[in-house]
């Protein structure tokens, strides 16, 4: 088999379990944002236009909805003959089976993917990240440095810092110190969770990692420590710009919010680097005769007879007469019946506020409401 | 439906379509705010179990071969069966008006033969509705026709369409035009495939002719029946047609019925952004798919994909297809606009109701 010069694992099987109702019955990178879109296309997306033609997705946690969406592939113009999209999931061997233990041993557990393609770089990924980036620019930069191993960073405030991963760099990048959640952080370089190793050097590490009963097989508690211990080239690539973590309802609901910008953060509407998804054709949306709508994005399939202020609406979505939606990302399939009041809400995948039911509150103080995939709210009824 | 085969004939040509079929074919001309006209006959074949359908190109294939590629929307990039291109016969610089040409047949004669199929459907590409051919298929052979066409009551005058006389379900005599109320011809018909290239052999001599010219003196040796269709079906081959029918779309229950995703209609996917609606735009009874921008006025009126409305400017029941720009403050109604036009901030554009001011296709 031809040569790769590099290709994408992107693990695509954590539950996002702060997400609540909306990864109860699917995986957090199949969950719907942004009108059209699953999380997962933006990182399947962003492989599409690096010409990164050969990307493994490590599937666990209800991957059903996933396997299907992704299908071949074909929806990112990613099935290639020589590579394309590869599914994997946990497998059995001879000596039985096991869930992934952490995001370094699900890696370490298909080292025979990687190595049917043997590639001279793998880029590790999540799948589960709203941002848009040329991995070739990192791979540049990872050649450039001569680097073992090159972690995508980005700056963020002082005060934040004791959140993420933080990496101390020399005058030249290079990292001197990693500090998972520091109390006292001297750096704001906060890792993104975006890797690329020399293969050579993850398999070696990834192999003894897995014999190390004490590890927790984690790619920022494990390997990189590991790595730095033992001396090797290690390397930042400053990100600079929108990349989001969408981990809670609230980070959720405000990153939609943000998409009704007229000039938003994050444009989803940027023709030389498109977002590209596995969507269902439906009809152009339909705004009724007495609907009025302000500051919104629709998705096809939607038809809104009501008043839609300031929400994101997205395809398939039903919004009747004399309805109110506010401040509310309705997602796909999801209906708000004749008469009633959604605010500051979320509503999960098909849906249903009934007829002249009242959901969500206006005030900024109370929490944003969620109703899950499926679920109905009755008149009078409670979420 | 494996012992059925389709055959979508997209090489004629109507001259009352005017600039909108100037540099494309009436198969590929944009319609209901994302579809090309080709997509109704190709998806209904699709949502009724053939998946083998020869599509017969058009002199001007570039658009409607752009727009199918190998199929892959409506799931004919197959590996047994799909999407065959078979190439039309060339008329001098046009196509010629007839819809099923026998000697375009002829030419693909190998695509009938090479089948396994017992039935051919056959349909033109200028008629929007949602059918699932199966009804079709089932009266023609519990009939035992020898070719059943589909037909429906014409809700207008039809000049230039075939209308059926008929004698319960067995057709007569044609009628070259059809008024309000006569019985229309769909352009969509059964047949087997054994009797299509009989037809075929036994006209090949004069086979410039359409085939339902040919059989005309026929009729009454030849079990020729109708098949009604009693759903919303609406032929476009002229722009008073075009507009009409467009606009029908923004009946609630003609777009539940035509788009039911029950038996989705395909077509080209593009990924475009879901649409923006900017503070102070006032958006009413109108069609608008993904790409778009508003932020003036947009009433009664079907968009298409990236077409944007500047602050204050007006659109009202008009067509305005893709990436049209309708700059601050103009005002456009009563027309349809093809792709790529700029209506210049101040400008108004007006045509009436009866007669719809059409913009043609702006070149790169």
């Amino acid at each position: 088999m031809k040569e790769k010069e590099i290709l994408a694992m992107l693990l695509a099987g954590g539950q996002g379990s702060r997400l609540g109702a909306l990864t109860k019955t699917i995986a957090k990178p199949a969950v719907s944002f942004g009108g059209k879109y699953r999380i997962i296309d933006f990182s399947l997306s962003n492989c599409a236009n690096s010409h990164i033609d050969t990307v493994g997705v490590l599937t666990q946690y209800r991957p059903y909805l996933l396997n299907s969406y992704i299908g071949t592939g074909s929806a990112w113009g990613l099935d290639a003959s020589n590579g394309g999209v590869s599914i994997l999931p946990p497998y059995a061997t001879e000596s039985g089976g096991e869930w992934y233990q952490g995001t370094a041993d699900a890696i370490y557990r298909n080292l025979n993917y990687i190595n049917l393609y043997d590639p001279k770089y793998v880029l590790i990924l999540s799948g589960d990240h709203l941002y848009r980036m040329n991995y070739r620019e990192m791979l540049k930069c990872h050649k450039e440095n001569n680097a073992d191993l090159t972690i995508s960073v980005m700056k963020v405030p002082m005060e934040e810092a004791s959140r993420f991963g933080i990496m101390t760099t020399d005058e030249t990048g290079r990292i001197v110190k990693f500090s998972e959640k520091p109390k006292q952080p001297d750096s704001d370089l906060a890792s993104m969770g975006i890797y690329i190793f020399n293969k050579d050097v993850l398999e070696k590490a990834l192999i003894e990692d897995s014999t190390d009963s004490s590890s927790e097989h984690d790619f920022g508690k494990n390997i990189i420590p590991k790595l730095l211990a033992e001396g090797k080239r290690l390397f930042c690539y400053e990100f600079s710009g929108f990349w989001m973590d969408v981990g809670t309802i609230s980070s959720f609901h405000e990153t939609s919010m943000g998409l009704l910008e007229e000039e938003p953060e994050f444009d989803l509407d940027d023709r030389d680097f498109p977002i590209f998804s596995n969507e269902n054709i439906s009809p152009p949306h339909y705004i009724g005769p007495e609907a009025e709508i302000q500051e919104s994005i629709v998705g096809n399939g939607s038809e809104i007879l009501g008043k839609v202020i300031h929400s994101v609406i997205s395809v398939d979505s039903y919004v009747g007469t004399g309805a109110l939606v506010k401040d509310s990302v309705l997602l796909p399939g999801a209906a708000v019946e004749e008469g009633a009041t959604v605010n500051r809400a979320i509503l999960g995948e098909n849906s249903v506020i009934r007829a002249g039911a009242v959901f969500g509150s206006e005030d900024p103080k109370e929490d944003i409401a969620v109703i899950g995939d499926d679920f109905i709210v009755e008149k009078g009824g409670e979420a | 439906m494996e012992r059925v085969i389709g055959i979508i004939s997209a090489n004629y040509e109507t001259h009352d379509l005017g600039c909108l079929t100037q540099e494309r074919t009436i198969a590929s001309l944009p319609y209901g705010g994302r579809y090309r006209l080709i997509d109704f006959p190709l998806s209904n074949m699709v949502n009724s179990g053939i998946s083998t359908v020869g599509l017969i190109t058009p002199y001007k294939y570039r658009s409607v071969i752009d727009h199918i590629g190998a199929g892959k929307e409506w799931q004919l990039d197959r590996k047994n069966g799909g999407l065959f291109i078979l190439p039309g016969s060339l008329f001098g610089v046009t196509s010629s008006e007839a819809r099923f040409m026998i000697r375009d047949l002829k030419h693909n004669l190998i695509y009938l033969k090479r089948s396994m199929a017992d039935y051919v459907i056959l349909t033109a590409s200028d008629v929007v509705y949602n059918m699932d051919y199966r009804d079709l298929l089932a009266q023609h052979i519990s009939s035992g026709a020898d070719i059943t066409m589909l037909y429906s009551e014409a809700v207008e005058d039809a000049p230039h369409d075939l209308g059926l006389t008929l004698d319960g379900e067995r057709v007569t005599s044609f009628l070259h035009g059809t008024k309000k109320g006569e019985n229309i011809f769909r352009g969509c018909f059964v047949i087997s495939r054994e009797l299509l290239m009989n037809i075929i052999s036994w006209y090949s001599s004069v086979d410039f002719m359409d085939i339902f010219e040919a059989i005309e003196p026929e009729l009454g040796k030849m079990n020729v029946r109708v098949f009604r269709f009693g759903g919303y079906i609406r032929t476009v081959d002229s722009i008073r047609d075009y507009y009409i029918h467009s606009m029908e779309l923004l009946r609630s229950d003609v777009r539940k019925e035509l788009f039911t995703p029950l038996h989705p209609i395909m077509t080209k996917v593009q990924d475009s952004v879901p649409s923006k609606y900017i503070e102070g735009c006032c958006v009413r009874n109108s069609m608008i798919p993904a790409g778009c921008v508003i932020r003036g006025t947009v009433e009664n009126s079907i968009l298409f994909r990236g077409v944007k409305v500047e602050e204050g400017a007006v659109v009202r029941n008009s067509v305005l297809m893709q990436s049209c720009l309708v700059e601050a403050g103009a005002v456009v109604e009563n027309a349809i606009l093809d792709r790529k036009n700029v209506i210049k901030a101040g400008t108004v554009v007006k045509g009436s109701p009866e007669n719809v001011f059409v913009m043609e296709k702006k070149t790169l």
